[in-house]
């Protein structure tokens, strides 16, 4: 709780018409941070996540991000964005470009790279995520988890300060799931800041700092993960964590 | 295609050779139309070096005479000498026709895009796309033409630089009216397809730092224009027939010179077969052509175009 955190969620807000989607959720990360969010669907966790890079807008509170209010309407959204790296559960991959297509706009079209440059960023990236042989292909040529990996390129290719993983294994097949977790582990190892939806407990236990457990659009518990999973203080957490072993 | 395990029946030997003997006469029957309306066009272009303007590319007596020694063909030898007459005029007015087509499916499809987003992605602007596209496409297409002509009189406001492009400047009127009309149409289709584009991969352009124009032009247009393809084809061979509806504010494209020649000779039933097949033949060119446009765009693993 310093005034140094790198990302500070302090009582965040957000109503979806009528329906309260998140109710003054607060969380904080320092610098090179694993923060896990848990939580039932419909909880808020890609909400909140989406609030982080104004995808969606929060009606309330405060999010400062590296001594920046996110919230503040003088912001430069395009600008947060080139700065925040965002992983979907469904790859979103534009299916009319390459690999490197899809890795190469951003630095291309956002950060004014020269087309050579950004196509060797583009290879520089995909190689980091272990995709050197398929820089030509195309999405609908690709597997799932290789999807999944020129997703994560594409937002390493901004050079982003902090990640945003939206269960980006869910959507994949089980014996998939562990090169696309291999390669959010390489991030870890090399001090990304990441902030991960996800329901992959191992990864949860071995890698982060905080998980936060959301129900409702609450916090409900936070805390190291050896302590939440092994002697979550509420009630709700236990019963969920029980729920999600089970289907393991 | 044919499969390695077993050999081809008989059946579908013959199957297999009907299907190229069929293409072979239609790339034939196609070559044959082009080669004459190209050459027609240059002939007339250069002032009659192979024959005088306005001369038959063959001698109408020679045809005659050729298959009047044709057993079997020498009852039709007249109405071929016949035809063969007409074949100026009819080629004049086919060129005029894919001219007027062409040009006005580009000046649509350039006003059609831009109709499209909007429709899909404004807000006060999708308003005013949704009016002029019910409006246009709500109204008949001749009365669309009758009021750029008789009611504006457009026809004598034509800007001097477009002035005597072509014989008669009312043909730029017809080409106002069709790409009014067609951009309405275009813009449907088009619509239809941008909004099949998953919005997920709009939310990873936003993501990434793209504008939201951005996205719609780098992410959203190249592939809901690909998906467009075959039902912007509809529209393309819709304008092809409607363009005859040119003849009614007198501009001499191909129905107004075969309702032209009809009326002088009243030969009505052979001059609009002839026609008709004239017609089929640009049909036959655009769809086909628009399936090689399709498989040759077509993204790799993606539709029609990637199957083996
Ligand atoms: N664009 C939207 N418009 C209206 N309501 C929405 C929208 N997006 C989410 N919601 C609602 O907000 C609530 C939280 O949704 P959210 O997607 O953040 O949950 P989640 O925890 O990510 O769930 P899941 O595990 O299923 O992904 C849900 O009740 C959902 O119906
Ligand atoms: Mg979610």
């Amino acid at each position: 709780m310093s005034d140094d955190d790198f990302l500070r969620v302090t009582d965040v807000s957000k109503w979806y018409g009528e329906e309260q989607v998140l109710h003054d959720v607060s969380f904080e990360m320092d610098r090179g941070d694993v923060t896990v969010l848990i939580g039932p669907s419909g909880s808020g966790k890609s909400t909140m996540l989406r609030c982080v890079n104004r995808l969606a807008e929060a009606q309330e509170g405060s999010i400062l991000l590296d001594g920046e209010e996110v919230l503040s309407p003088d912001l430069d959204v395009d600008e947060l964005r080139r700065e925040v790296g965002m992983v979907f559960q469904g790859f979103n991959l534009f299916a009319h470009l390459t690999a490197v297509g899809n890795v190469a706009l951003g630095p291309r079209r956002v950060l004014g790279l020269s087309e050579t440059e950004a196509r060797e960023r583009a290879e520089d990236q995909l190689e980091r995520v272990g995709l050197g042989e398929q820089f030509d292909s195309y999405p609908a040529e690709l597997s799932g988890g290789q999807q999944q990996r020129v997703g994560i390129a594409r937002a390493l290719a901004m050079e982003p300060k902090l990640m945003l993983f939206d269960e980006p294994t869910s959507a994949l097949d089980p014996e998939l799931i562990g090169e696309v977790l291999e390669v959010m582990h390489g991030l870890v190892d090399e001090g990304m800041t990441m902030l991960v939806v996800t329901h992959e407990m191992s990864f949860a236990r071995a890698v982060a700092d905080e998980v936060v457990f959301l129900d409702d659009g609450r916090v409900v518990e936070r805390g190291p993960p050896e302590q939440l999973f092994e002697r979550p203080e509420e009630e709700r957490t236990g019963r969920f964590l029980e729920r999600i072993a089970s289907h393991d | 295609m044919s499969s390695a395990t077993r050999p081809a029946t008989v059946r579908e030997r013959v199957a297999e050779s009907d299907r190229s003997v069929g293409r072979l006469l239609l790339v034939a029957a196609g070559a044959l139309f082009w080669g004459w309306l190209a050459v027609s066009w240059v002939n007339r272009w250069l002032g009659g070096v192979l024959v005088p303007v306005g001369q038959p590319l063959v001698p109408p007596a020679a045809v005659e005479a050729t298959l009047a020694g044709v057993p079997g063909l020498a009852a039709y030898a007249a109405d071929a000498a016949f035809v063969v007459e007409m074949t100026p005029d009819l080629a004049r007015g086919t060129w005029l026709t894919v001219v007027i087509t062409g040009v006005s499916l580009g000046l649509g499809f350039v006003i059609a895009v831009p109709l499209a987003v909007t429709r899909v992605y404004g807000r006060f602007s999708s308003w005013v796309s949704l009016a002029y596209t019910e409006l246009l496409r709500g109204t008949p297409l001749l009365a669309q033409l009758f009021v750029l002509y008789y009611g504006l009189n457009l026809a004598s406001y034509v800007p001097g630089a477009v002035s005597g492009v072509f014989a008669r400047d009312v043909v730029w009127v017809a080409i106002l009216g069709f790409t009014l009309n067609g951009a309405a149409y275009q813009a449907e289709y088009i619509r239809g397809a941008l909004e099949s584009v998953e919005e997920g991969q709009i939310t990873a352009g936003r993501a990434i730092g793209l504008s939201k124009l951005e996205t719609i032009y780098h992410v959203v247009l190249p592939q809901g224009l690909r998906y467009a393809i075959p039902s912007w084809t509809n529209e393309f061979v819709y304008l092809i027939k409607y363009s005859s509806l040119a003849g009614f504010i007198t501009v001499p494209e191909l129905y107004y010179r075969a309702d032209q020649i009809a009326a002088e000779t009243f030969r009505y039933t052979l001059i609009f077969l002839v026609t008709g097949a004239m017609y089929l033949a640009l049909v036959l060119t655009a769809s086909k052509l628009m399936v090689r446009v399709e498989d040759r765009v077509a993204i790799p693993g993606l539709g029609a175009g990637s199957e083996e």
